[in-house]
């Protein structure tokens, strides 16, 4: 692959995962809105909200540490943003799917979060500080059952073939729940159970927005931030929530369209593929974003960390533990 | 903002008096070790109408009495009713029973609005936005109903000394059961949102403890007082209006749950319990209401002539929907004013608990604690006067202002 | 603990206090259909019975509420009513307990009575700034409601040259009235 084509399907593929994102969280709100009994903000919301808060006067508090507290929100952008290029999207190979694996993007979801707290840490308010200080604590707690849950479902799929198993393309081919049995499919739900609780802490919503936790803290760690600035963080949310949805899609829901109502024409089976894959985010975002988030309170840093860390983790083992004993019988 | 270094080990955190949290201006200085509050100091003086000096040397009563209506919007009957009853000793007003019993009605429509606006903002707290939404769709039924008979949502402007200025004719009855029947019908739900949802007990459980002891020593009232198992409740103990005849029974927690914790969740309970019961006390008012004049006093110059010649003291004492409400009324002959008004809020007594409920507490656990008394600023900051420029840059002149606010404008224009 | 009937009460406090005794009354009024009572007592004490007569209170009622201090500016005197109710929690029995005490203008000084019930600190912070009574021994003598701004020697509930006229704002375009006084 040539670097102008890696260029320019970037661009283009960061336009279009934008574009999406920014919608599904506009139909997320008006859901949410439907599901509380209010009418909600139209679905176009959130680029009205990207195009005003560009507009806003962007403020650096005295007290900051004004290099990395204007970095943090790029950094945050651009690895959220990266993630769109290594995860596979709208039914066909990732634009980067040669030079990285489910692994490097477990990695990659760490970044985000961290530019994210040290923006906190760099806008010396007390609330921003005490948000940082949760959402480090919130990222330590997600990431060893996310591991272990990605991890389980590679070591599976390494029985079945000699190939890099976490490689997105080798998931595609072995899908888990043709490998697997009655106990392994249990185990396998167990661990798509695990990795949807995950997403909605990494999507940062209710119960799980303690880092921003309006009334509690103001804001948390956006608390300093306005215009530009704002508007990157709130654009990296919106791309990383979209990611993490279309990691699920691509680990547990490999599966394409086109090839079952065998649609041979390559660009209407594309087309058929990206809306197939769009009903498949949608359900996924639904689930572990939209219907959380309206049924829940929020919780605790000690509450969540422990659901996480304890609860968790315990659940991704369990799956693990069967879907290893269903490899043994 | 500051963030103001008191030691190695803990930071101080200011919660106000312009925060998300708070729906009225308060602060509080919280001083935090990791997430945990090791101490807790209340800052008033954020708001100040200068109410009770007004009643004082600018109004004559009937004036201060819908001037008192004004002290909180949510507690518009509370206040201006227990400055009647005051006043009513004072002066040797009778009440005929009808009042009363309209007096009695409006307050407990008062209280069931006010509880379910309460269960909102604290879900509101908890980051339930779900319930938030649900309480206040169920809410606009009771402001409909006080619409409907008092003429209007908030500020009713019902009672007069001696009496009450709206009857309730028996053509709104009807409208009025259909309401009530509506509340009875969805207490079941509001119970099983409020009560049994696992994430509003993860919140609330052993959240913000008031032992009975220390709600005794630092003198609350009302549910936060109820709720730490305290019998106390004025429509019970010294029953005023037509509770005299009623037998109202101060509810505690452990009606429900068998025990008393004095935690959030209890405080929940018992206010949810109050809707109930105050549907009940309505529809016994109804029943009972005898027939008859609704004021004693109809003419105005004729009651403001008894008004300024009376001379006395009395105490009104009133159970609003956030606990007990006093005004101290003295008059004197010849004064077309109040000689002495002293309002006391509940909300003045149960801000002494705070620092209690919230020592030990997390960060999170703060906003919920705090507002599980239900405080209310525009009742217990009402007292200052207007403070003209004193010399201090901090203080802006009214003109000046204007031409500051002037000058911006057109720097944003350009 | 026996609860006395409210002359009872009276009549104890001019045994506890003897010579710090000044006055009591009953105050009765009939409400409602059923007729039943409402009850107010009103004691005056002397200033140097004023720390007995609190803790013959608490005598009364383990834990007394206080419900608030008021205060009244009588010209030469300040009146305190120390506003308690006692034998809540039980039906119709329940008695509000004003306990009164003058203190000329020239020794505006009463004792706390945070030690005996802690929960009076607000009210007696009040008092404190809004009529100029100096509280002995208070625990936490901050300002209370009064913004830091406000000068000095400034008490809104008085009505002498120490009141609050002077600092009444004259918004522009207004004619100023002093003390407006009519209705």
């Amino acid at each position: 692959m040539s670097l102008a084509v890696i260029i320019l399907g970037s661009v283009v593929l960061v336009f279009i995962g934008g574009f999406f994102s920014m919608l599904y969280r506009g139909i997320d709100r008006k859901l949410v809105a439907y599901m509380q009994g209010r009418v909600g903000p139209p679905i176009v919301q959130p680029f009205r909200d990207v195009q005003k808060l560009l507009m806003k006067e962007n403020i650096v508090p005295d007290g900051a540490v004004s290099w990395l507290f204007n970095a943090a929100p790029f950094v945050c952008l651009i690895t959220s943003v990266l993630l769109l290029l290594y995860i596979p999207l709208f039914g066909q190979k990732a634009l980067l799917s040669g030079f990285g694996d489910a692994l490097l993007v477990v990695y990659l979801l760490i970044l985000p979060s961290l530019a994210y707290a040290v923006g906190g840490f760099a806008s010396s308010s007390p609330y921003a500080t005490v948000g940082a200080q949760r959402e480090m604590v919130i990222l330590m707690s997600y990431e060893f059952p996310l591991a272990v849950s990605i991890v389980s479902l590679g070591w599976r799929i390494s029985h079945a073939t000699t190939s890099n198993p976490f490689m997105f393309s080798t998931i595609a081919e072995y899908p888990i729940w043709s490998l697997v049995g009655p106990l392994g499919i249990v185990g396998s739900l167990i661990l798509l159970f695990a990795l949807m609780v995950i997403t909605s802490g990494k999507g940062a919503k209710v119960p799980f927005d303690m880092a921003e936790a309006e009334t509690e803290i103001a804001g948390g760690i956006l608390v300093e931030y306005s215009g530009r600035n704002l508007c990157l963080f709130y654009l990296a949310d919106i791309v990383k929530a979209f990611a993490m949805a279309s990691l699920v899609v691509a680990l547990f829901i490999p599966y394409n369209l086109s090839p079952l109502v065998g649609i041979g024409t390559p660009v209407l089976a594309g087309v058929v593929d990206a809306l197939f894959f769009l009903v498949k985010v949608f359900v996924v975002m639904f689930i572990s974003i939209s219907v959380i988030r309206t049924a829940t309170a929020r919780f605790k840093i000690s509450q969540a960390s422990w659901l996480y860390i304890m609860v968790m983790t315990l659940i991704s083992l369990i799956g693990l533990i069967l879907i290893s004993v269903d490899l043994m019988v | 903002m500051a963030a103001g270094e008191t030691g190695k080990t803990t930071y101080t955190v200011p919660v106000g008096p312009i925060h998300p949290a708070l729906k009225e201006p308060i602060q509080l200085m919280l001083e935090i070790e990791g997430e945990r509050v090791v101490n807790a100091d209340i800052l008033l003086s954020q708001v100040h109408r200068s109410i009770e000096w007004l009643g004082m040397n600018r109004n004559n009563p009937v004036q201060t009495l819908y001037l008192a209506e004004r002290i909180c919007g949510i507690c518009n009957i509370c206040h201006p009713f227990c400055l009647a009853v005051a006043v009513e000793q004072a002066a040797n007003v009778r009440v005929p029973d009808r009042a009363e019993y309209i007096r009695v009605i409006a307050a407990e429509m008062e209280r069931i609005h006010s509880h379910i606006l309460w269960a909102g903002v604290a879900a509101h707290e908890i980051g339930f936005d779900t319930i938030f939404y649900l309480t206040w769709r169920v809410r606009e039924e009771i402001m409909d109903l006080i619409e409907y008979v008092f003429g209007n949502r908030v500020t009713k402007a019902v009672l007069q000394f001696g009496g009450v200025r709206r009857d309730i004719t028996a053509e709104q009855l009807p409208r009025i059961r259909k309401s009530l029947d509506y509340y009875k019908s969805i207490f079941e739900h509001l119970r099983r949102i409020l009560l049994e949802d696992k994430t509003v007990q993860m919140r609330t459980r052993n959240v913000g403890i008031l032992s009975g002891e220390d709600a005794l020593k630092l003198l609350t009232v009302g549910p936060t007082a109820r709720a730490s198992g305290v019998l106390k409740d004025v429509r019970h103990d010294q029953p005023y209006s037509a509770y005299a005849d009623l037998n109202i029974k101060a509810i505690t927690p452990d009606i429900v749950t068998g025990t008393v914790v004095g935690d959030v969740y209890d405080r929940i309970i018992v206010r949810l319990l109050e809707i109930k019961q105050s549907v009940e006390i309505i529809e016994e008012c109804i029943a009972r209401m005898p027939e008859g004049p609704i004021m004693s006093e109809p003419k105005m110059p004729k009651l403001l002539r008894l008004l300024t010649d009376a001379a006395g003291e009395g105490i009104g004492r009133v159970e609003a929907p956030r606990g007990e409400d006093i005004h101290y009324v003295r008059l004197e002959s010849g004064q077309s004013t109040l000689a002495t008004w002293k309002v006391r809020a509940p909300t003045y007594v149960n801000l002494m608990a705070v620092p209690t409920i919230l020592k030990g507490m997390q960060i999170a656990d703060v906003p919920i604690a705090f507002a599980s008394i239900d405080p209310c600023q525009s009742c217990t900051n009402r007292i200052l006067v207007v403070d003209k420029a004193t010399g201090r840059k901090s203080v802006v002149g009214y003109e000046e202002f204007h031409g500051l606010s002037v000058e911006k404008t057109k720097e944003l224009q350009r | 603990m026996e609860r006395l009937t409210p002359q009872a009460i009276i009549d104890s406090f001019r045994k506890e206090l003897g010579g710090g005794f000044v006055g009591g009354s009953v105050y009765e009024r009939e409400i409602a259909t059923k007729k039943n009572k409402f009850r107010s007592l009103w004691i005056e004490v002397k200033k140097s019975a004023f720390r007995d007569a609190v803790e013959h209170v608490c005598h009364l009622q383990k834990y007394p509420h206080l419900a608030i201090i008021s205060s009244s500016d009588l010209g030469a005197q300040v009146e305190l009513i120390y506003h308690f109710t006692i034998y809540y929690g039980h039906y119709l029995e329940e008695l509000s307990l004003g306990l009164r005490i003058k203190l000329p203008k020239s020794d505006l000084k009463i004792p706390t009575i945070t030690d005996l019930i802690p929960g009076a600190i607000f009210t007696e912070r009040e008092v404190q700034e809004m009529m100029g009574v100096e509280v002995v021994n208070i625990p936490d003598g901050r300002r209370l409601f009064i913004a830091e701004d406000v000068p000095q020697g400034v008490y809104p509930w008085r009505k002498d040259e120490t009141g609050p006229e002077k600092l009444l704002r004259v918004l522009p375009g207004r004619q100023p009235r002093g003390k407006a006084k009519e209705g």
